[in-house]
């Protein structure tokens, strides 16, 4: 399973590596916590399901710069501009990015992206009453993609689905500052993110995973915290979120 | 007022004497014809100060902080903000005003400029100041004057960390001033992200005689573009142009500390005080050792595909965090120049000079000249207070650095820069001062490179290594500064025409190289205008004596040293390509008109 070929997008076009590459690329010796956390390794669950694989960005830490392309590639994407009835990609304002870069000192870069945890505790945090004929919650899972979705229309914008990634994951989900309602959900821009594509620094890849792995969903300060002490043997940040 | 295409239209201007914070609007024809970063804050600063010696410390003098039209917008390396006002360390040879000095401009990348753009304007005016420590938040349309005393003396590093936990919130981008900045030495720094800096020219210093520490900003929104299909076409050929690309890559792998080795192999590095042009150490401390010995990760600016910025972690007596160097400038200024070949010992010092907000490059420059006036036996240890500050000594150099932030003991006179220290040493010591103006050269050596003494020597904020060599490179120059671009990737050749696309589609004008270069031109003819005004004359483009007589004795230009006729014949024929007046460099009417300066 390890030497699995994978197609994937890097900044050249499509490269492949396999599930080993990947692995050694993202685990940094004492970064390997972040790897478990974001793998996991109870896959045999899955390998014996014959459950259709599950695709979604992943990063490797060591080899992002911080640039933020990301993010702005993100928006364009996912908030695209409309140009003489035409719907074009936007001017990428980061402020409406779903993958969000975080900066600390000492320098590292932790491109925080939604985990899609097997388990959705965003999901099962939402007061919404299943509907009768789909089941779903105002925050649901996506049959086709794995993705999170809201149903803005029957959102309460609550904010529970954002308090419960923030505890449990990675809280990426964030609360519209008017509304409530939850933002920054990947959508993986119809199986082709953007952020992936537009990385310079090959840092993310768009790689299947076990779906029933179980996330860590270690928010960013814990990332960057293990990378600090890995790479420069502290992680004082100063505190701030 | 109708917008703009390309910009908020907006300026912010927050007066620290009376807390008075306004949106201005920026004149549609300042737009066009000064487009954005230093241009734009070269205009606001002629239009705010109408006449010449103006205290650069007084609360007249405005700070300006200037993205450009393409900060805020995902064009590669648009990650520039142009920091402008009137110089604390210049000064003309003769003036009728005694606080006569030049304009001022430094130039840092990061997240600041973009991050202005996103919370709503085309730029930040500082003005005034405030009775206390303070530092200025700013949250989209939430603009707030907040007192700092707690931040007092805090070093960058350490304020760093502090203002984001005090703010709570780390998506704000802020800038700030060290220890040297509150001091008032004249060359001290604006930090940004604890390892960015505008260094040069005295910005810190200005900051800090506005009682002003630091700046924190943070945006929800985003500048309009004039085409946005065209806008997107040229963002497409300019990520084209840059991504994947052998250029990119070699910025990702050494930096500009590539050249700490390759420059000292051409015979073109500042070494021994610019004695000699060649660091047989070199090797030591370059771009191959600190990749294999120090840097752990590559960092980059808002949206750039070089990654010319390096961290890592040194061990041992000067072990530590480095937030970037060696790269050219710092690695040369603190390790050839000083002949620290010390790899952890030159990263102490350049950790060191960023941690207190001073200049990288007047500091080494400064204990250049005092090492060297040292080893001559023109001052003593008791004038360095006890300093041992032989050639190749990591402690000298570091306890010199406290000395200058701190302004204590001899650091009071070496924080006024070389040209004043050879005045007070004299003996012939403004020979080996190695100044313009009264700025310090940077790490280009000149004796085998003289068109870069040409750049050194008419650059309008004083000694510039980044000015350019001709007349086009100034003026292409001036208008890359303008436009919230980094110069670097503006080397690749491939990227012109994307960037004269990206520039005509966001802003709605059209620029061919032709237009492009005349708006650069019109800017340095406005700074120009402004340094003739206060009294800058002919004499004060000159450079040390030490280019034309001290030859080089070892490397590959090993005999090389300025002719001073060939010199002086090449300002000649710059002043008449300029328009200018050769004896007087008065910019001549005919130009001015031309560049619409003045009315015909």
């Amino acid at each position: 399973m390890d030497n699995e070929q994978k197609e994937t997008h890097g900044p050249d076009g499509p490269i492949n590596l396999t599930r080993r590459d990947f692995i050694k690329g993202v685990g940094m010796g004492g970064g390997a916590l972040v790897l478990l956390g974001q793998f996991g390794i109870n896959g045999l669950a899955w390998a014996l399901s014959g459950d259709p694989e599950l695709k979604m960005v992943l990063v490797d830490y060591s080899k992002c710069t911080g640039c933020r392309t990301c993010e702005a590639a993100c928006s364009s994407r996912n908030r695209p501009a409309t140009i003489g009835g035409r719907e074009v990609p936007g001017l990428g304002n980061p402020r409406f990015a779903n993958i969000r870069v975080h900066s600390f000192n000492p320098d590292v870069d932790v491109p925080s992206v939604c985990a899609m945890c097997a388990d959705n505790p965003c999901v099962k945090a939402c007061p919404v009453e299943p509907d009768a004929k789909t089941g779903r919650r105002a925050l649901y899972r996506d049959a086709k993609t794995h993705g999170i979705r809201n149903d803005a229309g029957r959102c309460l914008g609550c904010r529970s689905c954002a308090k419960a990634c923030a505890s449990q994951r990675t809280g990426v989900i964030s609360p519209n500052p008017a509304t409530g309602k939850p933002e920054r959900m990947c959508t993986l821009c119809g199986g082709d993110p953007q952020c992936v594509k537009r990385c310079p620094f090959g840092a993310l890849s768009y790689v299947e995973v076990r779906r029933d792995r179980k996330f860590y969903g270690l928010g960013p300060e814990k990332i960057a915290a293990e990378l600090a002490k890995n790479w420069y043997g502290t992680a004082d940040f100063g505190g701030a979120k | 007022m109708s917008r703009k295409p390309g910009y908020h239209g907006t300026i912010l201007n927050v007066d620290l004497s009376t807390g008075k914070i306004e949106k201005l609007a920026v004149p549609s024809e300042d737009l066009d014809k000064f487009v954005g970063g230093q241009g734009l804050g070269m205009k606001i600063l002629w239009d705010r100060l109408k006449k010449p010696g103006v205290d650069p410390l007084s609360p007249e003098n405005p700070l300006i902080f200037m993205p450009g039209p393409f900060s805020g917008l995902p064009v590669p390396s648009s990650s520039r903000t142009c920091v402008v006002t009137k110089s604390p360390i210049t000064s003309p040879v003769k003036s009728a005003y005694p606080h006569a000095s030049t304009v001022s401009y430094s130039n840092m990348g990061g997240f600041f400029g973009p991050e202005i753009r996103f919370a709503g304007y085309d730029g930040i005016v500082v003005t005034g100041k405030a009775k206390e420590l303070s530092y200025i938040v700013i949250d989209d349309d939430k603009v707030e004057i907040r007192e700092g005393k707690k931040f007092k003396g805090m070093r960058t590093d350490a304020f760093d960390k502090a203002i984001l936990t005090e703010l709570g919130d780390r998506r704000f981008k802020t800038v700030y001033i060290g220890p040297a900045g509150e001091n008032l030495v004249p060359y001290s720094s604006i930090l940004h992200t604890a390892g960015r800096a505008a260094g040069r020219g005295g910005m810190g210093c200005v900051m800090g005689s506005k009682n002003l520490k630091a700046i924190a900003v943070k945006g929800s929104g985003q500048p309009s573009v004039a085409d946005h299909t065209r806008f997107l076409a040229a963002l497409e050929k300019a990520r084209s142009a840059l991504y994947g690309s052998a250029y990119a890559k070699s910025w990702a792998e050494q930096g500009t500390a590539r050249a700490i080795v390759a420059n000292s192999n051409a015979g073109t590095e500042a070494v021994r005080n610019y004695r000699e042009g060649t660091f047989p150490e070199a090797d030591k401390i370059g771009g191959d050792a600190a990749r294999r010995d120090v840097w752990v990760k590559d960092i980059a600016c808002y949206c750039c595909p070089l990654a010319c910025k390096k961290s890592g972690m040194t061990k041992g007596k000067y072990g530590g965090i480095v937030h970037d160097g060696p790269e050219y400038e710092t690695g040369v200024m603190l390790g050839s120049n000083l002949l620290i070949a010390d790899m952890p010992g030159l990263l102490k010092a350049i950790y060191t000079i960023d941690d207190l907000g001073l200049d990288q490059i007047s500091t080494g420059n400064v204990i250049g000249f005092l090492m060297e006036a040292y080893e001559k036996g023109l001052i003593d240890r008791g004038f360095l207070d006890g300093i041992d500050l032989k050639w190749g000594n990591v402690d000298a150099t570091l306890a010199m650095i406290e000395k200058i932030a701190a302004k204590e003991g001899v650091g009071a006179l070496a924080a006024e820069g070389v040209r004043a220290l050879s005045w007070h040493i004299g003996k012939g010591s403004e020979k080996f001062a190695i100044q313009v103006k009264g700025l310090e050269l940077a790490a280009h050596n000149i004796q085998a490179n003289q068109p870069r003494g040409l750049s050194y020597a008419t650059a309008e904020r004083g000694a510039c290594h980044m000015s350019g060599d001709d007349i086009a490179t100034q003026n292409r120059r001036a208008m890359i500064d303008s436009i919230g671009l980094c110069l670097f990737p503006t080397f690749e050749p491939a990227l012109e025409e994307p960037m004269l696309a990206l520039l005509s589609a966001i802003t709605g004008r059209d620029y061919d190289k032709a237009a492009f270069e005349k708006t650069g031109e019109r800017i340095f003819n406005l700074e120009k205008m402004f340094n003739y005004r206060e009294g800058f004359r002919r004499a004060d483009d000159c450079l040390p004596d030490r280019f034309f007589e001290d030859v080089f004795t070892i490397g590959a230009k090993k005999g090389a040293v300025l002719d001073r006729s060939k010199f002086e014949e090449m300002l000649t024929r710059y002043y008449k390509d300029r328009g200018w007046d050769t004896e007087t460099t008065k910019p001549g009417k005919a130009k001015l008109q031309e560049l619409g300066l003045v009315k015909a």
